[in-house]
């Protein structure tokens, strides 16, 4: 990356020192090697994932980016603040970066903290078009570390992104390899008895989906910095020092559950945002999402970084080491997550519904599916916490894992640390500075996440990208947004341009963040001040499910100066995922 | 510092010191390190003035004679809890183990301390009162002062044990000139 970064003193004329940044980046056709294969992709200045941006609070950036590609390209800046015509997405910011163009993004660095950035053309971001944004503070870090490291993770599959969404099309589990087997099947009966394990599949079946479908892409390379689990990616570091990780989630599909066994994390930074630090042993990392964690390795020795995919079809791992070349042995991935009739709960038909009878055997099949679910995560945690004779504070602690009110009560999805101890809830992120007064919602908004897996439409309220009107919004009011999960996957919701104040039940203190999951059967709330004009894009950042429709515009009405939203200037079509 | 303010600093100061218990567990473990005693403020050579914000200090690291004796003037300038306590790292450890059962049972909420609930019997004549010499724990604009006498030179540190605080880097280093 050619970086011309100028601190241009602006002579008399004014007082203070501006600074300003030009950077250069080329979208290019580049080869992946994940050492499970190669693949042709696409990435920034030769590679994927692309360099990491680093800029400084107060900066005003100039970023060239020359498409190289013989398509259309784009670069959304993930989690900034900026004028939405400098957002990046093909037909709701800006019409694209056609073949051979340079386009200028020109915008002022109003925040600090861990961002990423990548294409919002197509399936670019899963073919490797991403890169991390690292932003300085303009006054002092408020945390303190001896060094940084970028850990960015992708979830890289040897099929590009238009064959993966022409098989999700045609056949929705296609990439589903955890699908129960008959074997399963004669072992539940053996287990549940017969009866209720046929009436178990048929209540699944009824419902078009299957209890292993927390993953609908699976047969994935886990990368971390564009290093596969042999090629090891490595941070060094002298024991005693304090480390910080900066984690960023640029999968097109996959959560990881993050661990580094043998080193407590303290999570100090959400999306950007510093949080009051939390301690845990494990968190899990959303699609979209930032965590920034300081660790402490006081031992000479090497620790792994452990991300396993929520659904355990796969992982993605990496090293510190006080040392290049050492490396600590990688844990064996748990058993694979299934859904339970808890995870269905949002369904339309489940709790109302005009099936009397389907209640009854319902609640037979849900004893069961529950019961499976305790056994393989939850009595282990609560296992070891009681056995290593840990006092009431470590007891007390697993409230946040086994019980997370973020997942529905006996969700099969329901996290727990592979040690027994801390698993990171969104019930434990507090605003460390909160940024906005805490005040009462102008209006709520409602929007039902919706889908038909067998069709494999993601939508909406029931309806898709395509045929839907856009929400509109007012400048200056603050609307409090209601996700309800009537699918059984999960989705992490991105809205563009304003921050999402998410309701954690801690008011004023509730954390801002640009990306919000709503695990299934669950209602979550989140609050937003609309506080930037123009037009802006409000999705799943499942890269598949944006594409499939779960996606809209956002039109903010008015500004703060009556400058009419420039929004309306531009064209009206309907923007790419 | 307002009346109703200083009532609360002056039951956190009434209340005596376990912290000897502490230096010796300290010891047990070999490291034969000590943090110092309480000190007489007649004896303060000097004050120091120590300002907390959201997970720093200012200053972050301070300079003793070994036997000198130091009023401590702690205010807390951040939005939520903070505590300044003068320790070894391990005391520190074991002191946040402490500090993790106030958060859990509501004695830290953010911003505030529920002093009702730090005087709740929790059995076998524990309570959760922060009442050690050798620390103050401060609401969000409270000020307070704590006198400590540097008697031993070894691996000091001034921290925070609120849970994650010290491990987020809330903490400073006390130099022996």
């Amino acid at each position: 990356m050619k970086i011309r970064l100028s601190a241009v003193l602006l002579g008399l004329l004014m007082p203070a020192l501006v600074l300003a940044g030009e950077y250069d980046l080329t979208v290019d056709r580049v080869q992946i090697d994940t050492g499970d294969f190669v693949k042709e992709g696409i990435g920034y200045n030769g590679a994927s994932p692309g360099p990491v941006m680093r800029f400084k609070e107060g900066e005003e950036v100039k970023i060239n980016v020359t498409n190289n590609l013989d398509e259309t390209t784009s670069i959304h800046w993930h989690g900034l603040i900026l004028p939405f015509n400098q957002d990046g997405v093909p037909g709701i910011s800006f019409p694209g970066i056609k073949p051979g163009e340079t386009f200028t993004y020109e915008f002022p660095i109003q925040q600090a903290g861990t961002y990423w950035f990548h294409s919002h053309s197509g399936f670019q971001e899963p073919d490797g078009a991403y890169g991390a944004i690292v932003i300085e503070p303009e006054g002092r870090e408020p945390f303190r570390y001896d060094r940084e490291y970028v850990v960015q993770l992708t979830d890289k599959h040897p099929h590009s992104g238009d064959r993966i969404m022409r098989n999700l099309k045609m056949m929705p589990d296609y990439y589903n390899r955890e699908q129960q087997t008959v074997g399963e099947f004669f072992s539940d009966a053996s287990e549940n008895g017969l009866m209720s394990t046929i009436r178990d599949r048929m209540a699944w079946g009824d419902m078009r989906m299957m209890k292993a479908d927390v993953e609908d892409l699976q047969g994935f390379t886990g990368l971390i910095n564009g290093r596969g689990p042999e090629q090891n990616w490595t941070g060094l570091f002298e024991p005693g020092e304090r480390i910080r990780l900066r984690f960023i989630n640029s999968s097109a599909m996959t959560y990881f559950d993050i661990r580094i066994p043998g080193l407590d994390m303290t999570v100090v930074q959400a999306d950007g945002n510093n949080v009051q630090p939390v301690n845990v042993d494990e968190f899990r990392i959303g699609v979209a999402e930032t965590y920034d964690v300081i660790v402490r390795p006081k031992d000479d020795q090497a620790y792994t970084i452990f991300a396993e995919s929520m659904g355990r079809s796969g992982y993605a791992r990496a090293t510190l080491a006080p040392e290049e070349g050492m490396e600590a042995a990688a844990p064996q991935l748990r058993e694979p997550a299934r859904l339970t009739m808890a995870d269905m709960s949002g369904m339309p038909g489940m709790d109302h519904g005009s099936m009397a009878g389907m209640d009854h055997s319902n609640m037979e099949v849900m004893d069961h599916s529950n019961m499976e679910g305790m056994d393989h995560s939850k009595m282990e945690g609560m296992d070891h916490s009681g056995m290593a004779g840990m006092d009431h504070g470590d007891m007390m602690m697993s409230k946040g894992g086994a019980n997370d009110p973020f997942y529905a009560k006996g969700s099969g999805l329901m996290p727990t640390a592979a040690n027994g101890g801390k698993f990171l809830s969104y019930a434990d992120l507090k605003a460390q500075d909160p940024l906005y007064e805490d005040r009462e919602p102008t209006r709520e908004i409602e929007l039902r996440l919706t889908g038909n897996m067998e069709r494999y439409i993601w939508s909406i309220n029931g309806i898709k990208y395509e045929d839907a009107d856009p929400i509109r919004l007012k400048y200056g009011e603050r609307v409090r947004f209601k996700f309800v999960n009537e699918t059984m996957m999960t989705h992490p919701m991105h809205l563009h341009g304003m921050w999402s104040i998410l309701d954690v039940g801690a008011g004023q203190w509730n954390p801002i963040k640009h990306t919000v999951s709503v695990n299934p059967g669950t209602t979550v709330y989140m609050e937003t001040e609309v506080d930037a004009p123009g037009q802006w894009a409000f999705h799943c950042h499942l890269s598949y499910h944006a594409a499939a429709g779960m996606f809209r515009k956002v039109i903010v009405e008015g500004g703060p100066d009556s400058t009419q939203a420039k929004a309306d200037a531009v064209n009206e079509e309907g923007g790419e995922a | 510092m307002s009346a109703s303010k200083f009532m609360v600093a002056a039951a956190f100061l009434s209340i005596s010191a376990p912290v000897l218990a502490a230096v010796g567990h300290d010891n047990a473990h070999g490291h034969g390190a000590a943090s110092g005693s309480p000190g007489r403020i007649s004896e303060a050579s000097r004050t120091i003035k120590v300002e907390m914000y959201d997970m720093y200090y200012e200053p972050e690291s301070i300079s003793v004679k070994q036997g000198e004796t130091v009023r401590f003037i702690v205010e807390n300038k951040g939005n939520i809890v903070h505590e300044f306590n003068i320790g070894t790292p391990e005391m520190h450890e074991s002191h946040q183990k402490e500090m993790m059962m106030m958060v859990e049972h509501g004695v830290i909420q953010g911003g505030k301390l529920n002093h009702d609930m730090m005087k709740m019997d929790m059995g076998n004549g524990h309570s959760m009162k922060h009442d050690d010499p050798n620390s103050v724990l401060l609401e969000p604009g409270q000020s307070q002062e704590v006198v400590w006498k540097f008697s031993d030179k070894g691996n000091i540190e001034f921290a925070c044990n609120v849970p994650g605080h010290y491990q987020a880097g809330m903490y400073g280093d006390v130099n022996f000139e």
